[in-house]
C-alpha cells in the first residue's frame, strides 16, 4: 500500500485543500511572487498558525528590511500574536552573515539555528538576495541542496520566499519539492489575486489558478470549485420524494411538488415576480428543511419587507433558525469565494431548501466566463448530492418577446426543472404567465397558468381557455381575432 | 575612549545605532549575534552594551545571562532594545539596566546611555 506523507496544516484558508492536504513535512517549497503579491503575509500566517499549535518556527531574513517594520505591518492582521514572537516564533536576520561569510555562512548558521530553536518550520525570506550574492547559479543550487539536507534531517518544512520568478527549467525549481506562485491578474478595471501550485512533488495538488484575497484574516485562498468538487463531497443518493414548491396549484401541476434534491431554474424578465415566488418557496419550507436565501440584489431588510407585502412574516422563521439570509452585494465578488460561502452555509445549517437569486450574481463575479459551465456543474452536483432542493433565478435578456436567452446557454440542460414566467397581454392588459417547460423524469401539466401576485402570496389561476401565442408572450384568447 | 558594543542581527539598525553613537564620540563595536558579542568581550572591555533580543545562535537574553554570570561584568550595563519581547526582558531587571521597545527615538536612547556611562571621553582621557 502506498505510504501517505505526513502533512502540516498551513492555517491559510483553502490552501490545504489546494495542496492536497497541507504542506508535506520536511519538504522545501519556493513561494514566488512579485513584491506585494502576499508572500510575506502567507508565510507569516503559516508561522503564527504553527506556533499557535505549539510548534516552533524560525523566520530568517536575507533582506535589509527591519523586522520592526514587518511586525508593525503584521500587527494589522488577526493572526498576529506578539506573545509568540521571541518565544515559539523567532525572527533573525542572516543578512550580515551572508555579507561576511557568504552563502556557506548562512547554511552554517541555519544548521545550528534550526535545532537550537527546535524549529519544525523554516521560512527564508529573500532568496533573490541569495541568488544575487551567489557568484554562479551553481552556488545557489549548492545552497539550496545544503539547506534541503538540513531541514529534511530535522523534519523541518521550509518555505523559501522570493520575488524573482524561477522558470520551469531552473535548477532551484528542479530541486525543491514544491513551488507556489502568487500573482495578480488584471481583468478590465479589476485585479484579482491568484495562487497556483507550479510544482508539488509526491502529492496531487489542485491544478490551475485559484483566486485569493488578502483580508484581516490574512491570505484567504479559494480552491477552484470545479477542481475541488470534481466529484461531489458526499455520495449522490437520488430520491423519489417530492417537496412543496411553495404554491399548492403548482405542486399539482408538477405531479406532486418538486423532486427533493432537484434544481429548478425560474426564468423570466425583471418584474415578473421571481424573487416574490422565491420568498414563498422559502416561507413554505417544511420544518425539516432548513432554508437559505442566497441573493445579490435585495438586502435582508428589503427582503423582509417584500415578504410582508405578500402576507408572509419571515421573522419567526429567521428567529427559529429555519431560514437564513445570506446577502452579498454584486460588486467585487470572487466566483469561488461565493461558491465556498454558499456551500459552507449549506453545510453549517444543514440547509435543504435554497433560493438562489440569481445565477447572474455568479456570472458577474466570474472574471473568466469560460469557467462558468464547469463551475455551475460542480456547484449543482454538490447541492444535489447534499439533497438540497434548489430554486434559482435567471433573467433572459429581453423584457418582453418570444426569445428566451439563458446565460450561460448550457444552464438550461444542467438544471432538472425549468419554469418560465413571462409577461403576456390580453385585452390590452399586461399579465404574468407561468409555464412549466421541463421536469426531469416526470410528467407535468404543460398548460400555461396565470401567475398572480397578491397580498396573500403567489397564486396560479387557469389561463384563458384556448389562448394562443402564449409562448411568444403575446397570448390572446382564441376566440378573439388575431 | 569610551567603547559601546552594539549587538543586533539587523544590519540597518546596527548601522544606524553605530553611526549615531560614533557621532557622539563613542567608539562602537558591532556583533550580529550574542555568540559574536561574547567573542568580542574576550578581548575588549566596553563601557556598555546595547543589544537586540531576537538574534541567531544566541539571543539577547541568553547573552545577558552568560555575561552577568561572570563576576567581572556585574557592573557592565546592558540596554535591551526589543520589539515584541520587551515584556519577557522586563522579567529580568537584574540583567538589564534598561529595556526599550522598538521603535525608539535615538535621542532618547542617547540620553539613557549618557545617564548610565556619561558622555564620550576622548582617547587619552582615560577610562
Amino acid at each position: 500500500m502506498p505510504r501517505s506523507l505526513r502533512r502540516l496544516t498551513s492555517g491559510v484558508e483553502g490552501l490545504d485543500s489546494i495542496l492536497g492536504g497541507g504542506l508535506v513535512e520536511g519538504s522545501t517549497y519556493i513561494v514566488q511572487g512579485h513584491p506585494g503579491s502576499g508572500k510575506t503575509i502567507l508565510a507569516n500566517q503559516v508561522a503564527f498558525h504553527r506556533a499557535a499549535g505549539g510548534d516552533s518556527a524560525l523566520y530568517v531574513t536575507l533582506l535589509a528590511e527591519s523586522h520592526e517594520r514587518l511586525f508593525q505591518f503584521l500587527s494589522t492582521m488577526d493572526f498576529y500574536d506578539p506573545a509568540q514572537v521571541g518565544s515559539r516564533l523567532n525572527y533573525v536576520s542572516a543578512f550580515q552573515t551572508m555579507q561576511e561569510e557568504g552563502l556557506d555562512g548562512v547554511v552554517r548558521l541555519l544548521r545550528r539555528e534550526i535545532p537550537r530553536q527546535k524549529a519544525s518550520l523554516l521560512i527564508l525570506d529573500g532568496l533573490l538576495n541569495a541568488r544575487e550574492k551567489a557568484a554562479t547559479t551553481l552556488d545557489v543550487k549548492t545552497f539550496i541542496a545544503a539547506l534541503q539536507g538540513h531541514v529534511a534531517f530535522a523534519s523541518c518544512t521550509a518555505l523559501l520566499l522570493t520575488s524573482s520568478n524561477f522558470d520551469d527549467g531552473s535548477g532551484e525549481y528542479t530541486m525543491v519539492d514544491g513551488v507556489l506562485e502568487l500573482r495578480e491578474e488584471a481583468f478590465g478595471a479589476r485585479a484579482v489575486r491568484c495562487l497556483r501550485v507550479r510544482k508539488s512533488r509526491g502529492s496531487a495538488a489542485l491544478t490551475g489558478t485559484h483566486q485569493c484575497e488578502i483580508t484581516s484574516r490574512g491570505m484567504v485562498t479559494y480552491p477552484r470549485l470545479e477542481a475541488l468538487l470534481a466529484q461531489p463531497s458526499v455520495p449522490d443518493q437520488p430520491s423519489e420524494a417530492r417537496t412543496t414548491s411553495g404554491v399548492e396549484t403548482l405542486d399539482r401541476l408538477l405531479g406532486g411538488g418538486l423532486p427533493v434534491g432537484s434544481i429548478t431554474l425560474l426564468t423570466g424578465p425583471s418584474g415578473t415576480g421571481k424573487t416574490s415566488y422565491g420568498l414563498q418557496f422559502l416561507a413554505q419550507s417544511p420544518p425539516d428543511e432548513p432554508a437559505l436565501h442566497f441573493g445579490f440584489y435585495e438586502t435582508p431588510a428589503r427582503l423582509e419587507r417584500k415578504a410582508q407585502a405578500l402576507g408572509m412574516d419571515l421573522s419567526p422563521l429567521l428567529n427559529a433558525g429555519r431560514l437564513h439570509i445570506l446577502w452579498q452585494a454584486p460588486t467585487a465578488n470572487l466566483l469561488d469565494g461565493l461558491g465556498q460561502r454558499l456551500l459552507e452555509t449549506v453545510r453549517r445549517h444543514g440547509v435543504k431548501r435554497l433560493f438562489l437569486d440569481s445565477f447572474a450574481g455568479f456570472t458577474r463575479a466570474a472574471v473568466d466566463p469560460n469557467r462558468l459551465t464547469e463551475f455551475f456543474t460542480a456547484l449543482i452536483n454538490e447541492l444535489r448530492a447534499r439533497g438540497v432542493t434548489v430554486l434559482a433565478t435567471c433573467e433572459p435578456y429581453s423584457l418582453h418577446g418570444p426569445q428566451v436567452t439563458l446565460s450561460p446557454p448550457e444552464i438550461g440542460s444542467m438544471v432538472d426543472n425549468l419554469l418560465l414566467v413571462r409577461f403576456a397581454e390580453r385585452n390590452a392588459q399586461f399579465l404574468r404567465q407561468l409555464l412549466i417547460i421541463k421536469v426531469r423524469d416526470s410528467a407535468f401539466d404543460p398548460l400555461p397558468r396565470e401567475f398572480i401576485i397578491t397580498r396573500q402570496g403567489i397564486q396560479l389561476a387557469e389561463a384563458p381557455s384556448g389562448a394562443v401565442k402564449a409562448l411568444a408572450g403575446m397570448a390572446v384568447s382564441g376566440d378573439l381575432p388575431l | 575612549m569610551t567603547t559601546i558594543l552594539v549587538v543586533d542581527d539587523e544590519f540597518l539598525i546596527a548601522d544606524l545605532l553605530a553611526t549615531e553613537l560614533e557621532d557622539q564620540g563613542y567608539r562602537v563595536l558591532q556583533a550580529h549575534h550574542g555568540k559574536k558579542a561574547l567573542e568580542i568581550l574576550a578581548h575588549e572591555r566596553p563601557a556598555l552594551i546595547v543589544t537586540d533580543f531576537m538574534m541567531p545562535l544566541m539571543n539577547g537574553l541568553e547573552m545577558a545571562q552568560a555575561i552577568k554570570s561572570q563576576p567581572q561584568y556585574r557592573d557592565l550595563p546592558i540596554i535591551l532594545l526589543s520589539g515584541a519581547q520587551g515584556a519577557i526582558a522586563r522579567r529580568y531587571p537584574e540583567l538589564f539596566a534598561a529595556v526599550y521597545d522598538k521603535p525608539i527615538e535615538l535621542w532618547r536612547l542617547s540620553q539613557a546611555i549618557r545617564a548610565l556611562i556619561g558622555p564620550a571621553r576622548l582617547a587619552g582621557e582615560g577610562g
